[in-house]
C-alpha cells in the first residue's frame, strides 16, 4: 500500500499507525519528489513508470492524501493508468474537486442540494442572482477551506464580487447557490465504503463553518436520514472515503452542500471516538481481497 | 433536425460551419455561452424571461457542435448538455482529455500510440531533476493552453532554472504540474490532421496539412505556413487511433516526424481552427464536420 501525501498531518500519522498495527507493508510517497515517465524510451510496455520511490514495491493500492488538488488528480490518473487502485479514484477526485461537477452528479442521482446555477458572464451571473433573490452564496468551482466563498446580501455586493472574480479569472464560471439559513451549524459526516462512520456538528457564529476557519465540532446523533443521504452523496460522486457536508434547511430538510475527497478527521475523532483510520485501512484491505 | 452551435465569438470557422448547415437545409440554433446560465438543481419555472435556461425544453437541438474558445465553458456546458441527453461533438470526456496535456498523454500512451518522451513532476526541484536526467533540449508546456502560449524550449540548465522559477512565481494551479517533453528534432515542420469519428459511425481523417516554420513552434496562429499533406495510411491510422483514444468527436491531431521518420502524436486539440487548411487541402473541412455532426444527431434520434 502507498500513501501519497506531501505534508504528514495527524490524519496521515493515524493511517500509518493503523497500517503498522495490521502489519501491512506500506510506503509513504512524497508527492513533492514523485515524477512519472511516459512516452517512448521511458518504458515500452505501455505503462508509465513511477520514479524516485525508495523501493520498487508494486503498489496494490495508493491512498491519495495530497493537500494539493492538482497533484492528487494528476497522480491518481497516472497510477490508475498503470493498474494501481487509488482511493479515492480519479473520477471521485475530479468530481469532488469541482463544485459544478459535484452538484451535477448529486442532481443526476436525485440527492437534494441547495438551489444552484452556473453562469458564464458577468451579465448572466447578475441576472441569475436577481432571479434567485438575496442573500445567496458565490463559490469558486475549484477550491477548499472556505476560500473565496462569498455571501452576497444584495445587488451591490453581487456586482462587486462578480467584477472581482472576473478580474481574477475571466474564464471561471460563476457558481451561484441559495443561502441556506442554517441554525448556526452544519453537519459533517464521514463515509467509508458504504458506511457512515460518524456525524458531527460544526458550530460557528460565522456563516462559514469550516473547522479550518475556527468552527467547533460536537457529536451529532446519527439518524437514518443522515446516514441515507450521506451514503447516497458518496455513491453519486463515486467516493469511497469522503466527508459529506449537510445543511439543515429551515423546513428541516437535509441538503448536501459539498463532498470532500481528502477529509481531515482529527477534530471529529476527538468528538466521537470513532476509529477512523482503522475503518479506512480495513475498508481498503477488504477492497484488495476482493 | 436542429443542430446547436455552442460558442460565443463567431470567427471565420463558425461562419463557414453555419454556411455548411444552411446549404444542407439543417436548422441552426446558436447557443451563446456568454448569454447562458444553467440551473443545476430544482426545476425553476421557465417562463422564457428567466436567464436560467433549461436548454432541452427551451431549445430542442438534436446535437451540439462545441466551438467555445474557453476550455472551461466548453467542458462544463458539454457535460451539462450530455447529462440532459443531447449528444455533443466533441463529447465531454474528449474535451476534458484534449484540454489537459497530461490527460492526453496518458490516454494516448494507454492506447499504445507513440508519443514523445514525457515526464510529469510536481515541484520545480523535482522538475529540474528529471530535466537533467533527460538531457537538453527539452520542452516545457503548460497543461492547459493553446496557440503555442507559454511553450518553452529549454536548451541548458540556466534556462531550466529561469523558466521553472517563473512558473513557480506564476503560482496558478495550472503551473503546479510540470509537464516536460523531449524536444523532437522535426524537419522544420509538423503535421496537423483533422479527424472525426466515434465507435458507432467509425473514424476518418478528413484532411492533413504540413505546418512549416523557421521557429520551432509551428502553429499557424504564430506564423507557421500551411501546405497540403497527403494522407498516407500511416498518418490516417495514427490520427484515427488518436481521436479514438481521447474519446471521439472532431479534433485536430498534431504529429511530429522524428529523425527516423517515425510519427509521434504531440497533441490533440478540440475546437481547432481550420481557415488556413481549406484552400490548402482542397477539402471542404466545414462541410465534412457538419456531415459528421448530422450523423451523430441521426444516431442520437434513433436512440443509439
Amino acid at each position: 500500500m502507498g500513501v501519497l501525501c506531501s505534508r504528514v498531518r495527524l490524519e496521515e500519522k493515524r493511517i500509518f499507525q493503523a497500517l503498522r498495527e495490521r502489519e501491512v507493508p506500506f510506503e509513504r510517497i512524497d508527492a513533492r519528489q514523485l515524477t512519472f515517465a511516459l512516452g517512448r524510451n521511458g518504458s515500452n510496455d505501455g505503462r508509465c513508470a513511477m520514479s524516485n520511490l525508495q523501493s520498487a514495491i508494486p503498489f496494490d493500492v495508493v491512498i491519495i492524501r495530497c493537500l494539493s488538488q492538482t497533484r492528487g488528480l494528476c497522480a491518481s490518473r497516472l497510477l490508475e493508468g498503470q493498474g494501481v487502485i487509488t482511493v479515492n479514484s480519479f473520477r471521485a477526485l475530479k468530481t469532488c474537486g469541482d463544485k459544478v461537477l459535484t452538484t451535477m452528479a448529486l442532481k443526476e442521482h436525485g440527492v437534494p442540494t441547495p438551489h444552484t446555477a452556473v453562469a458564464f458572464s458577468q451579465q448572466t451571473a447578475l441576472a441569475t442572482m436577481d432571479a434567485f433573490g438575496y442573500p445567496l452564496v458565490i463559490k469558486p468551482p475549484i477550491g477548499s477551506w472556505g476560500r473565496l466563498m462569498a455571501k452576497v446580501n444584495d445587488r451591490e455586493a453581487a456586482e462587486a464580487v462578480v467584477e472581482h472574480k472576473r478580474a481574477l479569472d475571466a474564464d471561471e464560471p460563476v457558481y451561484v447557490q441559495d443561502y441556506v439559513a442554517k441554525p448556526g451549524r452544519d453537519i459533517r459526516t464521514l463515509v467509508v465504503g458504504d458506511e457512515t462512520v460518524y456525524a458531527v456538528y460544526r458550530h460557528s457564529s460565522h456563516w462559514i463553518t469550516n473547522t479550518a476557519r475556527g468552527g467547533k465540532t460536537s457529536i451529532c446523533p446519527m439518524t437514518a436520514e443522515i446516514d441515507r443521504i450521506s451514503r447516497a452523496a458518496a455513491r453519486a460522486v463515486g467516493g469511497e472515503i469522503v466527508a459529506v457536508d449537510l445543511l439543515e434547511a429551515p423546513n428541516g430538510q437535509l441538503l448536501v452542500n459539498e463532498v470532500n475527497h481528502t477529509p481531515e478527521f482529527h477534530g471529529a475523532v476527538e468528538a466521537t471516538d470513532a476509529n477512523v483510520a482503522d475503518r479506512i485501512v480495513d475498508y481498503i484491505l477488504a477492497c484488495i481481497e476482493t | 433536425m436542429t443542430i446547436g452551435i455552442l460558442g460565443s465569438r463567431i470567427r471565420l470557422e463558425e461562419k463557414l460551419l453555419l454556411e455548411a448547415l444552411r446549404e444542407r437545409g439543417v436548422s441552426v440554433e446558436r447557443i451563446d455561452s456568454r448569454k447562458l446560465a444553467f440551473e443545476l438543481s430544482r426545476n425553476g419555472s421557465d417562463d422564457g424571461h428567466s436567464p436560467i435556461s433549461n436548454l432541452q425544453s427551451a431549445i430542442p437541438v438534436d446535437a451540439v457542435l462545441v466551438r467555445c474558445l474557453s476550455h472551461s465553458r466548453a467542458y462544463y456546458l458539454t457535460r451539462w448538455l450530455e447529462g440532459m441527453g443531447v449528444p455533443a461533438v466533441s463529447p465531454h470526456p474528449a474535451i476534458a482529455t484534449c484540454g489537459d496535456k497530461m490527460l492526453t498523454s496518458a490516454a494516448l500512451q494507454e492506447a499504445g500510440l507513440p508519443i514523445p518522451r514525457t515526464r510529469v513532476a510536481f515541484t520545480p526541484d523535482a522538475a529540474l531533476g528529471v530535466i537533467e536526467q533527460m538531457g537538453y533540449p527539452v520542452v516545457l508546456k503548460p497543461l492547459f493552453g493553446s496557440w503555442g502560449r507559454l511553450l518553452a524550449r529549454i536548451n541548458d540548465r540556466h534556462a531550466a532554472e529561469a523558466v521553472l522559477e517563473h512558473k513557480k512565481r506564476l503560482g496558478n494551479y495550472i503551473h503546479g504540474v510540470f509537464y516536460i517533453q523531449e524536444y523532437v528534432d522535426k524537419p522544420g515542420r509538423d503535421i496537423r490532421t483533422f479527424v472525426v469519428g466515434d465507435d458507432t459511425v467509425g473514424y476518418e481523417t478528413i484532411a492533413a496539412i504540413y505546418r512549416s516554420s523557421d521557429h520551432w513552434i509551428t502553429n499557424t496562429a504564430r506564423g507557421g505556413e500551411a501546405a497540403n499533406c497527403p494522407i498516407t495510411p500511416a498518418i490516417d491510422r495514427i490520427s484515427c487511433a488518436a481521436v479514438r483514444a481521447v474519446g471521439g468527436g472532431m479534433v485536430a491531431v498534431d504529429l511530429l516526424e522524428d529523425a527516423d521518420g517515425q510519427l509521434l502524436v504531440s497533441e490533440v486539440n478540440h475546437t481547432p481552427e481550420f481557415r488556413n487548411s481549406i484552400d490548402t487541402t482542397g477539402v471542404d473541412i466545414p462541410g465534412r464536420i457538419i456531415d459528421y455532426v448530422v450523423e451523430v444527431a441521426m444516431d442520437g434520434k434513433s436512440g443509439r
